[in-house]
């Protein structure tokens, strides 16, 4: 019963300290696209969040095409496009069995539904 | 708990530019057969999975199999077999925030990953299971209970996922289907996944809560080579059932300078397992030490279509014997309602 109550409150910490985690990371992202957007460069060096339409369309392409390639081919060969309901259903259904990101998820949603 | 998931369903955020989801099935079907030990078996199978978005958050779905075994009874040259029907999983997932989602009903142990997301016929590179599959699954490799998931950057280099769940001791027996069983059991599963690299590491853990209360543990690692065509992935487990590893690697022949159309849709794949009997015997893994090295080729003629191929040695002290096995696997996706835009 100790065992089993120590396994179960280890558990709940690493989650919680996870979710948290997670939670100072999401708002540090939010503050990082605010500066790019203002026209300072992130740390990666990767290609930014511009305020032009075109720019943007190309980046969430481009990220979405990688983040495609790197969750899908975890287990899979990359599968053709599917109409754009039918890849949101699918999408959802690959976040909950793969656990992908969310933000992974709605990248590729994007870019298979082009 | 349910004020922590409260307080993480009001942090969750619409999405209001995706396509409206549609119900939609999905799964594999093929036609497998196998020379195990000289013994000819032919396994037609078919595994739709249904899934039922429902608004932004919440998800059913249930994969079902049905599949034969056919085999010479002595005397005969007809094949004979049963269909045995199964309920895989069921479950109803409710994506609660970016971070957790609250999973309940039947589904499938996240132990390691094959049972998880590698299993499907059409997913598999060799179509044989490997031999410590059970360990951390069990016999049905289905629990019943609720489970939290999810994934979340962790920095901008890698990505966390992790697993909790608890199963309850499950002896529910419906006509015509395979039972729907399952133990008492408490785990977990954690990994981290590096994108740019591609590579995914974890380790899950299982406390069972019935018979000898015994703990299982596992690792499991995968890596796709972002410069090359070849993927490794592979698991450990040890429990007081038994012990084991497989590792297999997959090349796919599209650096080949010749004959480019037929190489690139080309893989070659071999896995090399190894289980060691524990403790405790089980039903599920072998009675004894076991070996077995696989080698197989695949061809893929287009997406979702392929022919699969592969031959097999297995060592142990019941005797080494031989198993082949070729057939066709197919993905298919079946829309239940208008797929196109909203």
């Amino acid at each position: 019963m100790k065992l089993k109550r120590n396994i179960l409150a280890c558990l709940a910490v690493l989650i919680l300290g996870g979710v948290l985690c997670a939670a100072g990371q999401e708002k540090a992202k939010v503050v990082d696209t605010k500066v790019s957007s203002a026209g300072a460069d992130t740390a990666s060096g990767s290609p930014l969040v511009s305020s032009k339409p075109v720019h943007k369309a190309a980046y969430s392409r481009f990220e979405g095409e990688q983040r495609y390639r790197a969750n899908c081919g975890r287990c899979h060969m990359a599968p053709h496009k599917f109409p754009p309901r039918m890849m949101a259903t699918i999408v959802r259904h690959m976040r909950v069995r793969a656990t992908i990101t969310d933000e992974d998820m709605n990248f590729i949603l994007r870019y298979m539904t082009e | 708990m349910l004020i922590f998931l409260a307080v993480l369903v009001l942090h969750g955020q619409d999405q209001p530019d995706i396509p409206k989801p549609v119900p939609v099935i999905i799964g594999g079907a093929g036609f497998i057969t196998t020379f195990d030990g000289g013994q000819p078996h032919l396994g037609p199978l078919i595994a739709p999975v249904l899934l039922v978005p429902i608004g932004d958050r919440w998800l059913i779905e249930s994969r079902a199999t049905f599949e034969a075994d056919m085999v010479q009874e002595p005397g005969s040259s007809s094949f004979h077999g049963q269909v045995l029907k199964s309920i895989d999983y069921a479950q109803l997932d409710f994506i609660a925030n970016p971070y957790v989602t609250v999973t309940a009903g039947r589904f499938l142990t996240p132990f390691g990953i094959f049972n998880e997301r590698l299993y499907p016929i059409w997913i598999r590179n060799l179509q044989t299971d490997p031999l410590i599959l059970p360990i951390g699954t069990g016999p049905s490799q289905a629990s019943t209970g609720a489970m939290l998931r999810g994934g979340f950057p962790a920095t901008s280099k890698f990505n966390i996922n992790y697993t909790v769940f608890f199963s309850a001791l499950s002896t529910v027996t419906l006509s015509n289907v395979t039972p729907l069983d399952s133990d008492r059991l408490v785990g977990g599963r954690a990994g981290i996944f590096i994108p740019n690299a591609r590579l995914e590491i974890g380790g899950s853990f299982e406390h069972l809560l019935q018979d000898e209360r015994s703990n299982t543990f596992g690792f499991h690692g995968g890596w796709q080579p972002p410069a090359l065509p070849l993927e490794f992935r592979g698991e450990y487990q040890r429990s007081a059932r038994g012990s084991g590893y497989w590792i297999e690697p997959a090349y796919r022949l599209s650096q080949v300078p010749f004959w480019q159309y037929a190489m690139r849709r080309t893989q070659l794949v071999a896995r090399m397992q190894q289980y060691f009997v524990g403790e405790i015997p089980s039903d599920s893994l072998p009675p004894v030490n076991t070996r077995q090295f696989e080698f197989g080729v695949n061809y893929y003629f287009r997406d979702g279509l392929r022919a699969v191929s592969s031959y097999g040695r297995q060592f142990s002290q019941l005797g080494n014997k031989n198993v082949w096995t070729i057939g066709l696997t197919y993905r298919f996706a079946i829309p239940l309602g208008p797929g196109g835009e909203n």
